[in-house]
C-alpha cells in the first residue's frame, strides 16, 4: 500500500516533468487531485482500510497529496508566468505617440526677467511699491528735481496728456510718493511700465523699468556698488564684471552709469557693445538732497541711493535678443521660447 | 560734442594718446562714443550731460583734461592792439531775461574764405564752413562755448541794438529763411525800428552778413536759460546756440569770447574794432559752498586725503577757504552745475576714480516686509492662466479710438471717454487703453497671418478712464482670448472653444480658492460678443468680468476665421477681496457613498445648472454631488430636445446608506425632474 503511494508520486513526477503546457499539468491536477482524481479516490476509501492502520496510510496519503499538490502548483506557476510573458510581449504599443496634455503656455519674457530681478531684491529686504502710469508732471520731473524749463527734461521724451499730468518716463516717479507715505529706514523696488515718446530700430514707446532706492541714516554710494555688484553678479553671473563712471541724473548727486562687461563676447569687443566690451546697464546714484526737501524729509539727516534699469534691456542681453521691437509684438513662435 | 585732439593741446599738454585720452575722459563723466582717427587728428565724439554746457567747449573739455591728468591748463590770452571809436549803443529792455549783452563793430571788414586751418578745425568739429566772419563767429562758439553772432552794422537801422519783448511783431524770418510765428514770451534783439534777432537762437535774415558786407556788429551774451529753452521749444528751433544758452554760458566769457574774435576777425578779415560795449545789469555773483569734509565719507565711503581734495577742486578752477573740520569752497563761474555740497563731492569722487570706490552691503536695521498681495495674486492669477495653456502678452497701453468702432461698442459706452495724448507717435496711439480686448485680437489676427494655429493668449494689465481727481482711473484688468482653429494634435477632442476658456477661468478660481463662482447667460454684455454664446461672471454675487464667442462681425472686422473666444475680467485687485484668507480643513467622509445615474431628455432651453438646482433643491442632507458626464442631440430624439447624463453621489455623514434609501430618494428625484422640468428618462 505504502509502495503504492510512492509509485504515485513517481508517476506524477515523470508526467509533471514531460508536461508541455498548462493544460497539460490542468490535466494532471484533475487526474489526481481532481474529484473523481486518484488521489481523492483513495482518500474516500480511507474507511476500506484496516482501522489499525487507518492513521499512518491517512497522514501518509495526505502527505503525498500535499507533495503532488506543491509540485503541481509549482509546474502550473512556471507555465502561467511563461504564458503571460508571452501574452504580454503580444501587446505592443507605440510610445514615441505623443503625450496627452494641454501644453502649458508662457510667461511674456519681460515678466519672467521681472520676477527674476524682484525675488532678487525681495530676498535682500526691498519691499515693492507702484504708482500710476499716467503721473502727474510734479512726481515724475519737479519733485526729482527737473524743474521746468530745464533741459535735463530732454534726456526723456515725455508724452504728455495735459500741462501737469504726463505719462511717466520712469518708474522713479514712485520715489517722491514713497518717501511722502513712509519714514526711512526704506528699501523699495518700484517695477513698471514706462512711456517715452521715441520710436524706431532702437526704441520702443512704452517699455518697462525698475527702480530702487534705499534710504537710511548711513548709506553710501560705496554700499550702491555692494548691492548693485551683488543683484548683478545673480543675474548675469559672477563672472561678471562691474564698472561704475561718473554721470549726471537729476535726482542723484553724485550719479553713475553701471557698465557690466560684454555678456556676448566677455569682454573682448563685438558689435553688440561696439567694440568697447562693456555695456550699459544701470544708472544710480546717490539721492540728491532736492529730493528729500521735495519729499518733506531733512537732507541732513539721511542719505540715500538709488538705481534704474530698463528691464527690455536686461532680457535682450540675457536671452540673446536681438531687436526690442519683438517684445511688444507678442509673436507667438518668440514667446514660445521663453 | 565733436572735439579735435590738436585743438584740445592748444590748452593742455596731454601725454596720452588718443585712445586712452577717450578712455579717461569715460572714466570721468565724458562718455566718448566715437573716436575717429584721421591722418594728423583725432576726433572725440563726447556725450555731454546737461549739466556740463562748460564742456560743449574745447576749452571746457581741456580744463576737464588738465584736472583729471594733472597737467596744467594754458588759457588763451586776448589782446586787442587797436581800437578805434566808442562801441555800439546797446539797450536792455529786460535785464532779467538778458544779463550780460557786449558788443563791438569791425569797420573795414573783407568778407571772403577762411584760411585753411580754420576751416579745418570747424569742419572736424562737425560745422561747415561758409565765410571767415561766419567761421570766427562758430570758431569761438566750439573753442569757449560762447555762442556769437555778427549783424551786416549797414542794415541795422540806428546802428544800434535794443534788447527787449516781442511786442507788435508777429512773425520774423530767421537766417535758415523760414518765417517763424512769434509768441509774447520770446526776447528779441532789435535795432532802432525792426527785430534783427531772436535772442540766443538764431539771428534775422534781413541783417545776415553777406559778401558784400564792410562793416559788422559782434554780439556776444548771457541770455536766461529758461527763456531761451522756452522760447526755442515753442518755435520747434533748436540751434548749437540755443543748446549752449538754455544750459547755460559762462557769463564770465561773454567779452573773452567777444575780445578774441574781434581780434581774429581783424587778423583773417581786416578792418578795425571799435571800443567793447559791455552792458552788465545783471547780476551772477559767486555762490560760496560749505562742504564739512567728514561728509564726503559718509556720502561715498571713502576717506579722502585733505590734499588731494583740495588739489583736486584747484585744478577744477574752485577756490577754496579753510582747514580742517569744514572748508568754503567758492565755484567758478562756468559751473552753474555746483549747487551745494554733494555736488563738490561728486566733483571729488569722479577725480578719485569712481573704480577706486570699494563695495560695501548697507547695514540696516531689521524690518517686516510686507506681504505684497496684489502682487501675489497677479502672479497666481498668470502662473494659473500659464497652466491652461494661455501665454502671455504684453501691449502697449495706446489704441485708437476707432478700435472701439470695430468693437461695435456704442457712442455713449463708458470706454468711449478717452485719456487723450497730446503728442501721439501715431494717430493710431493718440488715447489710452479703456480695454484690453482689441490688442489681444490684432496679437490673434497678427499671428494667424504668419500662419500659427491654436493661438490662446492672456494679458494683465492697466486700463484708463478719466476721473474727477486729476489723474485718471487705473484698474487692473486681465482679459483673455482662444482661437481653437483646426488643431493637428491627436487628442483634440471636438467641444467648442468656448468650455476650454471657461475651463481655464474656472481653474484660475479654483487656484484662488474662489467659491461661488457661477456664470450667467446675458444677451446684453458685450455688444462685441455673439449673444447666444456669451455669459456674465458672477463672483459672491457680483459682475466681476464677462465671456463669449466673438461676434461674428467683430470677429470679421479684425480677419478672424474660426472659433475665437474672449474673456475680460473688470477689475484683478476686487479678487483679491474675494480670495478668502483663511483655509478651513473638512474631515474626510467615514461611511461609503452610492452612486447613481439619471439619464434625461429635455428641452433645449433647460440649462444643466437649472437641473442640478433641482436636484439639490430635494429636502435631503444625502446628495453629497452632482456631475453631468454625458451631453447628447441627435437622433432619436427630436430635434429641440437633448440628453443630459448625470451622476449623483450619495453619502450620509453619520452612517451606511442602504440601497433601498438611496433608489427611494432617487426615483424622488427623478420624478422631480419629470414634473418641474418636463424631463423624460432617456430609454
Amino acid at each position: 500500500m505504502h509502495n503504492d503511494l510512492h509509485s504515485i508520486k513517481e508517476a506524477v513526477r515523470e508526467e509533471a516533468d514531460k508536461a508541455l503546457s498548462l493544460q497539460d499539468i490542468q490535466d494532471l491536477k484533475v487526474r489526481y487531485l481532481g474529484k473523481k482524481g486518484l488521489l481523492t479516490a483513495k482518500l474516500k476509501s480511507l474507511g476500506s482500510i484496516p482501522r489499525e492502520q487507518r492513521p499512518e496510510y491517512g497522514s501518509l496519503l495526505n502527505e503525498t497529496k500535499k507533495y503532488i499538490e506543491a509540485l503541481l502548483d509549482k509546474q502550473e506557476g512556471i507555465f502561467k508566468s511563461v504564458e503571460l510573458s508571452k501574452s504580454l510581449q503580444s501587446q505592443q504599443i507605440d510610445v514615441t505617440v505623443p503625450g496627452c496634455f494641454t501644453p502649458w503656455g508662457h510667461l511674456h519674457p519681460i515678466t519672467k526677467v521681472l520676477d527674476e530681478i524682484v525675488g532678487i531684491f525681495i530676498s535682500l529686504g526691498f519691499t515693492v511699491e507702484e504708482g500710476p502710469e499716467v503721473e502727474l508732471d510734479f512726481y515724475n520731473f519737479e519733485a526729482l528735481n527737473f524743474p521746468k524749463d530745464h533741459p535735463a527734461r530732454d534726456m526723456q521724451d515725455t508724452f504728455f496728456i495735459s500741462d501737469d499730468v504726463v505719462l511717466r518716463t520712469h518708474t522713479s516717479s514712485v520715489q517722491v510718493r514713497t518717501m511722502e507715505k513712509n519714514t526711512p529706514p526704506l528699501r523699495v523696488i518700484a517695477p513698471g511700465k514706462v512711456y517715452r515718446c521715441d520710436a524706431d530700430v532702437t526704441h520702443i514707446p512704452m517699455f518697462h523699468q525698475l527702480e530702487g532706492f534705499m534710504v537710511d541714516k548711513h548709506i553710501r554710494m560705496s554700499d550702491l556698488k555692494g548691492v548693485l555688484q551683488l543683484f548683478i553678479h545673480r543675474v548675469f553671473g559672477r563672472e561678471t564684471s562691474v564698472r561704475f563712471r561718473p554721470s549726471f541724473f537729476p535726482f542723484t548727486e553724485p550719479s553713475a552709469e553701471i557698465d557690466i562687461s560684454c555678456v556676448i563676447c566677455k569682454g573682448s569687443g563685438c558689435n553688440v557693445c561696439k567694440g568697447t566690451g562693456w555695456l550699459e546697464i544701470l544708472g544710480a546714484g546717490m539721492i540728491n538732497p532736492r529730493v528729500y526737501e521735495m519729499a518733506g524729509y531733512n537732507p541732513d539727516l539721511y542719505t540715500g541711493f538709488a538705481f534704474g534699469m530698463g528691464i527690455e534691456r536686461v532680457a535682450m542681453l540675457k536671452y540673446g535678443i536681438d531687436d526690442i521691437r519683438l517684445f511688444p509684438e507678442n509673436d507667438k513662435r518668440f514667446l514660445e521660447q521663453f | 560734442m565733436k572735439a579735435s585732439y590738436n585743438w584740445l593741446k592748444d590748452f593742455v599738454d596731454i601725454n596720452v594718446p588718443p585712445r586712452e585720452l577717450a578712455h579717461i575722459l569715460t572714466m570721468a563723466g565724458f562718455e566718448v562714443e566715437a573716436v575717429e582717427e584721421t591722418e594728423d587728428d583725432a576726433i572725440f565724439d563726447i556725450g555731454i550731460t546737461p549739466n556740463r554746457p562748460d564742456c560743449l567747449s574745447i576749452r571746457g573739455i581741456a580744463r576737464e583734461i588738465s584736472a583729471i591728468l594733472g597737467v596744467p591748463f594754458k588759457d588763451i590770452s586776448v589782446a586787442i592792439d587797436k581800437e578805434e571809436g566808442e562801441g555800439p549803443v546797446v539797450i536792455i529792455n529786460n535785464p532779467e531775461l538778458c544779463p550780460r549783452y557786449s558788443s563791438r563793430i569791425v569797420y573795414g571788414v573783407k568778407p571772403g574764405p577762411s584760411p585753411d586751418w580754420l576751416s579745418k578745425r570747424l569742419e572736424s568739429c562737425g560745422i561747415r564752413s561758409t565765410s571767415n566772419i561766419v567761421d570766427v563767429t562758430n570758431y569761438l562758439l566750439l573753442e569757449i562755448g560762447q555762442p556769437m553772432h555778427a549783424f551786416d552794422l549797414d542794415k541795422l537801422a540806428g546802428k544800434k541794438i535794443v534788447v527787449g519783448e516781442v511786442g507788435k511783431a508777429d512773425t520774423f524770418t530767421t537766417l535758415d529763411d523760414e518765417e517763424r510765428r512769434l509768441s509774447s514770451n520770446m526776447l528779441l534783439i532789435w535795432d532802432a525800428e525792426k527785430p534783427v534777432a531772436i535772442a540766443g537762437v538764431m539771428g534775422g535774415q534781413n541783417t545776415e552778413v553777406s559778401s558784400g558786407t564792410v562793416n559788422i556788429l559782434l554780439e556776444s551774451a548771457y541770455f536766461n536759460p529758461s527763456s531761451v529753452r522756452r522760447t526755442s521749444k515753442s518755435l520747434n528751433l533748436s540751434s548749437e546756440s540755443s543748446y549752449r544758452f538754455e544750459r547755460g554760458v559762462d557769463p564770465e566769457a561773454v567779452t573773452i569770447a567777444l575780445d578774441r574774435a574781434a581780434q581774429m576777425i581783424v587778423e583773417i578779415a581786416g578792418g578795425i574794432t571799435t571800443k567793447i560795449t559791455d552792458a552788465c545789469p545783471g547780476h551772477y555773483g559767486p555762490r560760496t559752498i560749505t562742504v564739512a569734509l567728514n561728509k564726503i565719507s559718509s556720502v561715498i565711503g571713502v576717506d579722502l586725503e585733505e590734499f588731494f581734495i583740495k588739489k583736486s577742486l584747484l585744478n577744477l578752477g574752485f577756490k577754496i577757504e579753510g582747514e580742517g573740520e569744514t572748508i568754503t569752497v567758492t565755484p567758478p563761474t562756468f559751473r552753474n552745475d555746483v549747487e551745494r555740497d554733494v555736488d563738490i563731492i561728486e566733483e571729488l569722487a569722479r577725480l578719485y576714480g569712481y573704480d577706486k570706490i570699494p563695495a560695501t552691503l548697507p547695514v540696516m536695521q531689521m524690518s517686516p516686509a510686507p506681504e505684497h498681495k496684489t502682487q501675489q495674486l497677479i502672479k497666481t492669477l498668470k502662473d494659473s492662466m500659464v497652466k491652461s495653456g494661455f501665454s502671455e502678452v504684453i501691449n502697449f497701453s495706446f489704441m485708437s479710438p476707432e478700435s472701439l468702432d470695430k468693437l461695435n461698442l456704442p457712442l455713449n459706452d463708458r470706454r468711449r471717454n478717452f485719456i487723450y495724448i497730446k503728442n501721439p507717435l501715431r494717430k493710431e496711439d493718440s488715447v489710452m487703453r479703456t480695454t484690453l480686448v482689441p490688442a489681444l485680437l490684432s496679437n490673434v489676427s497678427m499671428n494667424l497671418n504668419r500662419g500659427e494655429k491654436r493661438l490662446a493668449f492672456f494679458e494683465i494689465s492697466n486700463v484708463f478712464l478719466p476721473s474727477t481727481r486729476k489723474l485718471p482711473d487705473e484698474t487692473t484688468q486681465m482679459a483673455a482670448v482662444y482661437h481653437k482653429g483646426p488643431t493637428p494634435s491627436i487628442w483634440h477632442s471636438k467641444h467648442a472653444g468656448f468650455y476650454d476658456l471657461k475651463g481655464a477661468l474656472e481653474n484660475v478660481f479654483a487656484t484662488l480658492n474662489l467659491s461661488d463662482i457661477s456664470f450667467v447667460k446675458d444677451a446684453a454684455i458685450g455688444p462685441y460678443l455673439h449673444p447666444g454664446k456669451s455669459c456674465a461672471i458672477f463672483i459672491h454675487n457680483e459682475k466681476a468680468g464677462h465671456m463669449g464667442v466673438l461676434h461674428p462681425l467683430v470677429a470679421e472686422a479684425y480677419d478672424i476665421n474660426g472659433d475665437i473666444t474672449v474673456a475680460e475680467i473688470y477689475d484683478i485687485t476686487k479678487i483679491l477681496k474675494a480670495v478668502p484668507t483663511k483655509t478651513t480643513y473638512v474631515s474626510l467622509p467615514r461611511y461609503p457613498y452610492i452612486e447613481r445615474d439619471a439619464a434625461l431628455v429635455v428641452h433645449d432651453d433647460v440649462t444643466v445648472s437649472a437641473v442640478k438646482e433641482e436636484i439639490l433643491s430635494i429636502e435631503s442632507d444625502i446628495i453629497e454631488s452632482v456631475d453631468l458626464f454625458d451631453i447628447y442631440k441627435g437622433k432619436p430624439m427630436p430635434i429641440d430636445k437633448k440628453s443630459l447624463a448625470f451622476s449623483i453621489r450619495y453619502r450620509s455623514a453619520s452612517r451606511t446608506l442602504t440601497d433601498n434609501e438611496v433608489d427611494k430618494l432617487h426615483s424622488e428625484i427623478i420624478s422631480r425632474l419629470q414634473r418641474n422640468l418636463g424631463a423624460e428618462l432617456r430609454t
